[in-house]
């Protein structure tokens, strides 16, 4: 009984946003309504690359209800989407660089005259040469679409002499390895609805994890302040990264509509526009090498990493330094060479999604590790323990850990619980089964590369009868942070969880809290809840023990009551005092991570302030003569600080898990020619329930001094090492040693037959 | 979008007005293909004529010779109704690999036909159990082989305004398999499929026929095996059988998968089948 005196914290509490969602009783962006409201629909690019002659809306003209074409020349402001760089221009002028790409919008009365407009009006366009390999795109003599050498941004981290160690070391492997897209397929597609008002401002209903992100966007489009423009996100169905970035532009777009013609305009994505425009998981290729002495002691690591970025920088440069920085995996090393480079191409830009760059060279690099290991002939977990990075030891940035470590217990865990001693393939019939290992680690928050948005606020505001209205700056996209963050609210204030009611983010109510990403949002919403709190827990416990006549006696507060001998006062009744004493019953909370070291230059110094960790043992069955995978079970163990809420952790787990393997397994989006082929569900294929494994999940409980009662982060860690886990679990079990994802049949079946 | 839905309770109604309507008019049962052929812009019709709750079209009967099942029965009917179960039971067996319940709750067997596509699991389990197709128009009948009139993928030889009334399969002691490669365990759609039915007397096979999915424009018989397969023992025909099939078949390679992988598909499917009897 740890968690004997919290009266919340760390209990399975029910999510508080579960009941109005199962019901049905949620309200999404598309739902709602408003008086005069009128639709806006996409006009897009046909081709790859194009320059644009002419938009004419002509033909358009003639649907009833069409209410007239949007272009480039209706922004008021400034056309360049403010993300990292500034290269994505809200609507094309002379060039659009990517198939899908908006162009154009048509608004009409109704949604179906909007489709019908959209697909009459008419681009005029010169097709331009366009390139869609990132690795041809790195060439000397390749097609320029984006500076002098086609990369976006680039990373070198350098530590000791990695390319010297490794000629001197006894046992040395090296890979080529490639992981293709990964789309976010929430359940909501891209919403927006923006609605001017009679004051001239603007208020914008929006599905999105970053409510100030798309603050700014629609500040620099219409040309409005920032205190003229309200963000409200709208109950939002699903984010995984995929509503990081761009709702900021979908809710521009409807801004730059609600401008021209006055009135309130809804975009609202179907689902194929959503695959073919929106934001991805970047595909990648890595070449890596890791070599170890002849006592198996890691000794260098080279990495070289490409993504691919498609047309737009937007997240790139931050989702490449993530991966960069993670890149030489969880070990002592003390020669790291690492290379990284995010690259332009003709093709629909990619950005966040969980693991935000980490999943790909993970799989590279974990898979890697496994290889060595075979090749010393030591057992994968042995090998793993003997470098694994502990308290006190520097990770590759030499960054040197000074606690809330517990990745080699979480080894321990997942070994033992999965019987791994007994890792000897099994074989019934055409089928072989094995057990395959990983080990990650992920920095929680935006660390050094975004440690300018790296603060969040709250507003606690305490009312007469003892409700509570907590605002912060981060959102609930389905992950719980509605229910985690009232968790800690009620905890600090003693309240009940039925006093506290915390609702989708409003710009109008906190300061700008930076993204909700990074698994960042129970550190530093929870941080900033606390340090609102602190100043009224104190006069609301002096009340309490006044009404207690505690004479300065302990009290003891537990659930939303306070108890002194056999007296009992309800965290209700004590502000009702509060109030009658006149005290002052709101406050304002502010957290700011922690400083980092990291130096861009050489790539030394602390990149994150604390890191969440995890381990996986994939069973798995591969049928040899098809060469389908099944997942038989997951053992997994994450140490994320202290869990404020072990129902929604597991569950974060199971989705993570699952999520993983359709990455490591099903999902294979096609781009040919620059153009996507299976936008949709029928052909880009997710893993269901009938797919999922038996789950085995263990946390180790390594407490974070600064986190809100002792918690890290948890949202992205799941995720990281399924991938790698599943192939060293093939490899053992059938030989096939598959160095990209995802592992179709094909590939699987492919593979066997060269093994033999 | 249709401009509207024009619903019909019986044939003679059907026939009655049909001939009044927009020529560009369209048959409606499940939906299921129909809908999202046209929020992918390809149905350009401005009626459609909702035949779902025709009574005929509904029936599963039988009589000496054969068994009628409707072209409006929906495919989860199909999982557990008895003359199904005993006298197609390829039917039967391919309704768990099909779609997913939602969908198998609306869609209909005579669509699954209609839409004429290559990796269609009714109209596999149809060409194996040797089924023949009744057509009607305007309450003339001609009843022809379930494969002759499929040309290829959303090719369906039908005169205008001619219906599928239902199919018709024999009333014959035979067992069937049905195997399915999709990209998932459920809900997907077929990479390749194999489907057999068969009798075997005292070892020996007889009477065997084989369709496949998903490796040619259409459904197809694998008649050559067929015809090797007869009389031979299950286990000691297999290589050759499975040789024999490979040179039946020359699939594509698409977005689902490569040509490579689906000939070994059906190549180990016909060889699981056989190791099965």
């Amino acid at each position: 009984m740890k968690n004997k005196f919290f009266s919340f914290i760390g209990k399975p509490v029910e999510r508080v946003d579960a009941t109005a969602k199962v019901r049905g009783e949620a309200f999404y962006g598309d739902d709602l309504i408003f008086p005069g409201m009128v639709y806006a629909r996409a006009v897009r690019n046909p081709r790859p690359r194009i320059e644009i002659k002419k938009i004419s809306d002509k033909k358009a003209r003639e649907i009833t209800g069409y209410l007239g074409v949007v272009t480039y020349k209706d922004i008021k402001g400034v056309n360049a989407w403010p993300v990292v760089m500034k290269d994505y221009p809200f609507l094309p002028e002379k060039e659009a660089r990517f198939h899908s790409e908006t162009v154009a919008l048509a608004v009409a009365e109704t949604l179906s005259a909007a489709k019908k407009a959209a697909s009459l009006i008419e681009i005029s366009y010169k097709e331009l040469p366009f390139i869609d390999d990132p690795l041809k795109a790195l060439e000397k003599n390749s097609l320029k679409i984006y500076g002098k050498d086609n990369i976006f941004s680039s990373y070198t981290i350098k530590k000791g002499n990695a390319i010297k160690a490794l000629k001197e070391c006894d046992f040395v492997v090296e890979g080529e390895f490639k992981t293709n897209y990964q789309v976010h397929c929430y359940l909501e597609t891209q919403t927006a609805t923006a609605v001017p008002e009679k004051d001239g401002s603007l208020t914008v209903y929006s599905s999105t994890q970053c409510p100030f992100y798309v603050l700014d966007a629609v500040s620099a489009a219409t040309g409005l302040p920032n205190n003229r423009i309200k963000v409200i996100q709208t109950v939002t169905g699903g984010g995984f990264g995929g509503k990081e970035d761009v709702p900021a532009l979908v809710a521009s777009h409807a801004a730059i509509c609600a401008m021209k013609f006055e009135r309130p305009v809804r975009l609202a994505y179907d689902r194929k526009e959503d695959f073919m425009s929106m934001s991805k998981r970047h595909p990648s290729w890595a070449k890596v090498s890791y070599g170890a002495d002849k006592n198996g002691k890691l000794k260098a690591c080279v990495v070289d990493y490409v993504l691919d970025g498609g047309a737009y920088s937007t997240l790139s440069p931050i989702v490449l330094w993530r991966g960069a920085v993670h890149a030489a995996g969880p070990y002592k090393i003390e020669n790291v060479f690492i290379e990284a480079k995010a690259v332009a191409t003709n093709k629909v830009p990619c950005g966040a999604y969980r693991g935000f760059g980490q999943p790909q060279i993970c799989f590279a690099q974990e898979s890697l590790i496994d290889d060595l290991a075979d090749k010393i002939g030591m057992d994968p977990i042995e090998f793993r323990l003997k470098n694994i990075l502990k308290t006190k030891d520097e990770t590759a940035t030499g960054q040197k850990l000074d606690s809330s470590c517990g990745i080699k217990e979480l080894i321990e865990i997942v070994r033992d619980r999965s019987k791994w001693i007994k890792n000897t393939p099994t074989s019934i019939g055409d089928k072989k089964r094995a057990l395959g290992f990983s080990c990650t680690y992920y920095g929680v928050g935006l660390g050094a590369g975004g440690r300018y948005l790296d603060r969040a606020g709250a507003f606690v505001n305490i009312y007469k009868d003892g409700s509570v209205k907590v605002d912060v700056g981060n959102t609930e996209m389905g992950q719980g942070a509605l229910t985690v963050l009232s968790q800690i609210a009620a905890e600090t204030l003693n309240a009940s969880m039925e006093n506290i009611r915390i609702s989708e983010v409003d710009t109008s109510k906190v300061p700008d809290s930076g993204p909700t990403v990074a698994s960042r949002t129970t550190l530093m919403s929870g941080n900033a809840i606390i340090e609102a709190c602190a100043p009224l827990r104190e006069r609301i416990f002096l009340t309490a023990a006044d009404m207690l006549k505690t004479s300065g006696q302990k009290m003891f507060a537990y659930g939303g009551y306070f108890y002194f001998k056999d007296r009992k006062v309800s965290f209700s009744e004590v502000i009702r005092e509060c109030w009658g004493r006149r005290l002052k019953m709101s406050e304002q909370g502010w957290y700011v991570a922690p400083k980092t070291s990291f130096q861009k230059e050489n790539g030394q110094g602390d990149a994150y302030v604390i890191y969440s960790y995890s381990a996986d043992v994939a069973d798995v069955e591969v049928d040899v003569k098809t060469g389908e995978v099944q997942v038989k079970k997951i053992y997994a163990a994450y140490d994320v600080g202290r869990l404020i809420n072990p129902k929604l952790a597991q569950a974060q787990g199971h989705g993570g898990i699952l999520q993983g393997m359709g990455w490591a397994l099903y999902e294979n989006l096609v781009i040919k020619n620059g153009i996507m082929l299976n936008p949709n569900f029928t052909d880009y294929v997710l893993p269901i329930s009938t797919d999922a494994p038996e789950y085995d999940i263990s946390f180790k409980e390594k407490l974070y001094k600064y986190g809100p009662y002792k918690a890290k982060g948890m949202g992205e860690v799941p995720l990281i090492g399924v991938a790698p886990a599943i192939r060293n679990a093939i490899k053992k079990a059938c030989k096939a040693k598959i160095n990209s994802a995802p592992m179709t049949p094909e590939i699987v079946l492919e593979k066997i037959g060269e093994e033999i | 979008m249709p401009e509207y839905i024009e619903k019909y309770y019986t044939l003679k109604d059907l026939w009655k007005s049909v001939k009044k309507l927009p020529s560009d008019r369209k048959y409606l049962a499940g939906g299921t293909d129909l809908v999202i052929s046209l929020s992918c812009g390809n149905d350009k019709s401005s009626v459609w004529l909702d035949i779902s709750d025709i009574d005929r079209l509904k029936e599963i009967k039988e009589d000496g010779k054969n068994i009628f099942i409707g072209a409006a029965v929906k495919i989860s009917e199909l999982e557990s109704n008895p003359l199904i179960k005993k006298w197609a039971s390829a039917l039967s067996e391919c309704v768990k690999y099909y779609a997913s319940p939602s969908i198998r709750n609306t869609a209909t067997l005579g669509g699954n036909y209609a839409n004429a596509s290559p990796c269609a699991d009714g109209v596999l389990a149809l060409a194996a159990l040797r089924a023949k197709v009744m057509l009607n128009l305007y309450d003339k009948r001609r009843v022809v082989d379930i494969l002759s009139i499929v040309k290829g993928p959303k090719k369906i030889d039908l005169k205008k305004d001619e219906l599928i009334e239902g199919f018709i399969v024999s009333k014959e002691e035979r067992k069937s398999i049905f195997m399915k490669m999709m990209h998932r365990k459920r809900f997907g759609i077929a990479k390749a499929g194999l489907c057999m039915c068969y009798k075997l007397e005292k070892g020996k096979l007889r009477d065997v026929s084989i369709s496949l999915s998903s490796v040619a424009p259409s459904v197809v018989r694998a008649k050559k095996t067929e015809e090797y397969l007869e009389g031979k023992n299950p286990s000691k025909a297999q290589t050759k059988a499975c040789q024999l099939i490979r040179e039946e078949i020359s699939p594509l390679t698409d977005i689902r998968s490569t040509s490579d992988y689906r000939m070994r598909i059906v190549s180990v499917f016909l060889s699981r089948a056989l190791c099965s009897i």
